[in-house]
């Protein structure tokens, strides 16, 4: 479980045997439809700009304010990559993540949880609903790039 | 009736982490350990770790004066289970401004809907920051969605907490205030 742990934290970016830029270079061949979850409008803003800094541009965003409005979202939208915070009125970001593998809206597609909830039993909920990452609020847009391209790679590849 | 509010969401939200995984109630106490959660280093070391990474500026712990402008921005965020209180973030106007306008890249000329946003979540992270620097407090104790006061003239009272730390600090040429008021601890 720490190994898991572990690898889910750091992003496992050796694992695919090639730089984060070659990555992102590759990703960056085509849109990249990105659903963010938050109900802050601000930190949405701030986590879209921290994907473009990451690299991913073409970026096509899909902003929602709770887990509600993100299902409604994934009903209507295919997206590539699911970013969402866990503490939101309405839906939370763990029942969000239950309900989009309960009802298969987005197989395949990485999640990665956005939250300033950092305990090692938050981190083992988050895997156990379907997450495949975690970034700790605040965050860098170095951590972002670390923690989300090898996802997305790994998921369009 | 503000704080009993957020306290009450936070609770609510740390019965989903303080079980075990066979479902029993929690048994960790922070009762003994009441200096190291009321350590002021926490608290210096979180917002610094905020403000650097959320607005790229250095934040130091200041002899700033009391916020003196009439109109100021407050944000409440409620911790619920083994820790219960609140962690509340309060600066003038101006200072609320300037937080939005280098978390945003916008500028803005007044108080509106996003600059208490920013404001809400500055509030969060410093909760989030400030109780994940103990493990114990990590997993066990929950937090409100923030919420956001603005107006001019008003205090916030809490009757007899059981600790808390009243910090001032600068970044720029801007002071803010940050609260941790703790009225129970298991």
């Amino acid at each position: 479980m720490l190994d898991d742990l572990r690898v889910f934290f750091v992003g496992n970016t050796q694992a695919l045997g090639r730089s984060a830029d070659k990555r992102c270079e590759e990703i960056g061949m085509r849109e990249i439809h990105t659903l963010i979850v938050d109900d802050s409008s601000v930190m949405r803003k701030i986590v879209e700009r921290s994907l473009r800094q990451a690299g991913l541009d073409p970026l096509v965003v899909h902003e929602a304010g709770s887990g509600t409005e993100g299902i409604e979202v994934l009903r209507t939208q295919p997206v590539d990559l699911i970013l969402s915070d866990i503490n939101m009125p309405s839906m939370d970001g763990l029942e969000f993540l239950r309900q989009i593998r309960a009802q298969n809206l987005a197989p395949g597609v990485p999640v990665v949880m956005i939250t300033t909830e950092s305990s090692e039993e938050h981190v083992k909920q988050a895997i156990l609903s379907g997450a495949q990452g975690y970034i700790r609020k605040p965050f860098t847009a170095e951590q972002v790039k670390e923690r989300v391209l090898p996802l997305l790679n790994a998921a369009v590849a | 009736m503000l704080l009993n509010g957020v306290r009450t969401a936070a609770l609510a939200r740390s019965k989903g982490t303080d079980k075990d995984e066979t479902g029993c109630s929690m048994t960790v106490s922070l009762r003994e350990s009441v200096q190291l959660v009321s350590d002021p280093r926490n608290l210096d070391a979180s917002v610094e770790e905020v403000f650097q990474l959320m607005l790229g500026v250095a934040c130091t712990r200041d002899g700033c004066p009391t916020i003196q402008e009439a109109e100021s921005v407050t944000a409440v965020v409620g911790f619920g289970g083994l820790l219960s209180g609140a962690c509340v973030f309060r600066s003038g106007a101006s200072t609320a401004l300037r937080v939005a306008a280098l978390m945003t890249g916008m500028e803005f000329a007044t108080i509106d809907d996003t600059v208490k946003d920013a404001i809400g979540e500055i509030g969060n992270m410093l909760a989030g920051a400030w109780k994940g620097k103990l493990p114990e407090l990590a997993a066990n104790c929950g937090l409100s969605i923030p919420a956001v006061i603005t107006g001019r003239d008003y205090n916030l009272h809490v009757q007899a907490p059981e600790f808390q730390l009243h910090h001032m600090y600068r970044f720029e040429d801007q002071c803010f205030e940050v609260t941790i008021i703790c009225d129970g601890l298991q």
